[in-house]
């Protein structure tokens, strides 16, 4: 059925921020300045697994400019954050441990950057050094040591959709590979940044640095402090993209506490370093798959085992790998699925967010294997594909049946055609 | 010597929360004194263009120019949760929520004008802002010229919505259930490549792209969405790896670490399937994921057709390419 023309719906308007963006007037966090503003620098871990044994800041705190240094003896009644589980610190403590490269150890705040930067280099760290756990295979032996108080394996998700056994036995071609992803940055062309002032008549903190989910950034920011969430308010600014990675706290309670023990308004960017070692990463993953086919060219068994590096910190983890897991077919009939899924902690940077979630990974697996198989049984991979994709009426690997919007096989027949896939080129 | 080879991936990406998660969007339009129609939304704009693509949506649906469309920027005391721009959701759950709420402003305008005309809504036309009876077109009234009645009366044209699809959480030990995701958006690519058999270097040649996404609300920014999407699938495949060993990371710079330059961008050619089908706002499905999945796979099959060899982990680097293009003809 063909509707009705729309007059705007379909239509290729400009964008409505294109002009305020290409004249440079759009403001982005980190062209937010305040008279009388401070200057952030946060001190980073100095091992990636270790016990924080003494912290000394004196120096820090001698060089001209610097207004004050916070350690986490300055707040002991501020919680953990994070997106799914609250297990990241906001500040390691005396006796609490370092956990990545990330960790903060302490907020520097002074007049200026060049005094913040200097600052945090005079800052005199002493650790009782622990195994590093880089390898998520190494964190899943029964004798790794712990990175938190539970095991290193953070999680572990079930599939499981007719009889793997059966699929097998019905299949005459059975490819079985492993897979490998790299840790991603998702390189947003603007780095973590923000602006923070108190106000102290309302008691309201005010927050202008950006994040992927407003309301859930405040809510995190406000049970970490023990704030009622009113008293937390975010003003999104312009954000220079984020691709995940800004769904995360970053700057958000480093300023906020900052802001209130100075009662001037506070600016906190990262460096690109920063951001890299800091921020969440997209989950390497490792994916061991193994697919059964018949000679006539359809699929009768998957079968996968997912392992995810989620690093020090939950973060998303607890949902991108096992939706990896749960795309594992693609768009593929296959009556039979079995799989099991692990995120893991390490001692690396925390994996989170990133365009895809766990499927980008995924369609690395599924779709090298349809072609592995595809010529094996001396099929065209375009027909291969289209024999075993989706139509209504399909289920998916969790046994979802698409009832509507299943558009697969046209979008196959007519990249065949746009890219003359049969005859010549 | 340099091989040409092409490749192709099919994806699928199940989008918003899902899960029996409690995912959803409130969004409320209401008439303003500055001539405007303000849209109180939270849903961040990350570049991606969801606040162009709620302008249209409102604009349809309100009948007016886009330019009367105002949205409210992101403030967590002037708006309320909509959600994450993440998950490929914000057209589908954003852009329900501001079609239900501009729906419901517009049968606000039709009731409260009725009054006004004496009339009831059969009897009334709508045109760029105005609304009239249609046996007498030229007395009619500016939506802000009712809004300022409508004041007297001590009522508002202000109607909030929301859009909160139901998912099933899934069995924990089967993943199994009903509803696990609120859609799914399917993706093709066809690329063609060179690979440099003496360097190991790819080039992305063209890249042909087909999409189903039900309806694309602005069609350039979904091809928009796609190519940048596959820009950045391009590093996956070929280059992009932060290097961490022992914890430490040994390239957190964009010196060590490369992403796709215009230089490494290819043509594209891209067609998108609209059926419409979808219970998003005139039948549109989300992209911002689904733009990127297709692209390292179709790449990896495309550098086995060129070279026949196939590399099981990304990044594919011209390293990686020489050593199985060096075992590739030892074994022969």
């Amino acid at each position: 059925m063909k509707k009705m023309p729309k007059r705007y719906v379909g239509r290729n308007i400009l964008k409505v921020d294109a002009q305020e963006k290409v004249t440079g007037k759009a403001i982005y966090p980190d062209d937010i300045y305040f008279d009388d503003m401070l200057y952030l620098k946060i001190k980073r871990a100095t091992h990636p697994h270790a016990y924080l044994r003494r912290i000394d800041i004196n120096k820090a705190q001698k060089v001209p400019g610097v207004v004050k240094v916070i350690t986490a003896a300055d707040i002991p009644e501020v919680r953990n954050f994070g997106l799914i589980i609250k297990d990241q610190p906001v500040l390691i403590g005396i006796g609490q441990k370092m956990r990545y490269m990330g960790d903060a150890l302490a907020i520097i705040i002074a007049e200026n950057k060049e005094a913040a930067s200097q600052a945090v280099n005079l800052i005199e760290v002493e650790v009782e050094e622990l195994e590093i756990i880089s390898d998520p295979l190494r964190a899943m032996e029964k004798d790794a040591p712990l990175i938190h108080k539970d095991s290193n394996i953070l999680a572990t998700h079930y599939l499981e959709k007719g009889d793997i056994k059966k699929g097998f036995a019905q299949a005459d071609v059975v490819v079985e590979n492993e897979y490998k992803t790299s840790f991603l940055d998702q390189v947003p062309l603007q780095v973590e940044a923000g602006v923070g002032i108190y106000d102290e008549e309302s008691e309201v903190i005010k927050l202008w640095a950006a994040t992927q989910w407003l309301h859930d950034t405040q809510a995190d920011i406000a049970q970490s402090l023990g704030f009622p969430k009113e008293k937390i308010r975010i003003i999104q600014p312009v954000i220079g993209g984020a691709f995940g990675k800004k769904e995360d706290i970053s700057v958000h309670i480093h300023l906020a506490l900052a802001a209130m023990e100075t009662k001037r308004p506070v600016k906190l960017t990262y460096t690109r370093e920063e951001s890299m070692i800091a921020q969440s990463k997209r989950h390497p993953l490792i994916i061991r798959m193994k697919t059964g086919v018949t000679k006539k060219g359809y699929l009768t068994a998957c079968q996968v085992e997912v392992i995810g590096d989620t690093g020090a910190y939950a973060s998303s983890g607890l949902a991108v790998v096992h939706k990896g897991m749960y795309h594992c077919t693609g768009p593929y009939n296959v009556d039979n699925v079995k799989g099991v899924a692990y995120t893991v902690y390490t001692n690396n940077t925390y994996c989170g967010a990133m365009r895809g979630f766990g499927a980008t990974q995924m369609a690395f697996a599924y779709e090298s294997h349809m072609d592995i198989l595809a010529q094996q049984l001396g099929f065209d991979p375009v027909q291969f594909r289209m024999q075993n994709a989706y139509g209504i009426g399909s289920s998916t690997p969790n046994r979802q049946i698409l009832t509507r919007s299943v558009g697969v096989k046209e979008t196959i027949k007519e990249a065949a055609y746009l890219a003359g896939w049969k005859g010549e080129r | 010597m340099k091989k040409q080879g092409r490749g192709i991936a099919t994806i699928m990406f199940g989008f918003g929360y899902g899960e029996g998660f409690p995912d959803h969007s409130i969004a409320s339009a209401e008439i303003e004194d500055s001539g405007k129609i303000l849209i109180r939304t939270a849903a961040a704009d990350v570049g991606q263009g969801v606040l162009t693509t709620l302008t249209q949506i409102a604009a349809e649906v309100l009948k007016v120019k886009p330019g009367v469309i105002r949205i409210i920027p992101g403030d967590t005391h002037l708006t309320k949760n909509s959600g994450s721009t993440s998950a490929t959701r914000q057209t589908f759950f954003t852009g329900n929520a501001v079609k239900e709420a501009s729906e419901g402003l517009l049968s606000n305008i039709y009731h409260y004008a009725s009054i006004e005309f004496i009339s009831n809504h059969a009897e009334l036309g709508i045109k760029d802002g105005y609304i009239f009876r249609n046996d007498n077109p030229n007395n009619k009234l500016s939506y802000w010229e009712l809004a300022k009645k409508v004041a007297e009366k001590g009522e508002t044209l202000k109607v909030e919505a929301s859009f909160f699809p139901h998912t099933d959480k899934p069995d924990p030990k089967t993943g199994q259930g009903e509803k696990v995701y609120v859609a799914y958006t399917f993706v093709t690519q066809i690329i063609e490549v060179e690979v440099d058999t003496d360097t190991g270097i790819v080039q992305v040649l063209k890249v042909y792209t087909t999409a189903d996404i039900g309806k694309a609300v602005n069609p350039k920014n979904v091809e928009g969405q796609i190519e940048g999407g596959t820009v950045q699938g391009i590093g996956m495949a070929l280059m992009e790896e932060q290097v961490i060993k022992e914890g430490i990371t040994l390239n957190s710079d964009l010196t060590g670490y490369l992403i796709p330059t215009s230089m490494d961008t290819p043509r594209f050619t891209t067609r998108l399937v609209e059926n419409e089908d979808s219970e998003g706002p005139f039948g549109a499905k989300g992209i911002g994921e689904p733009a990127t999945i297709a692209t390292a796979p179709a790449i990896a099959n495309a550098i086995y057709d060129a070279v026949g060899v196939r590399i099981f982990d990304l990044p594919i680097t011209p390293e990686k390419i020489l050593k199985a293009l060096k075992e590739k003809r030892k074994n022969k």
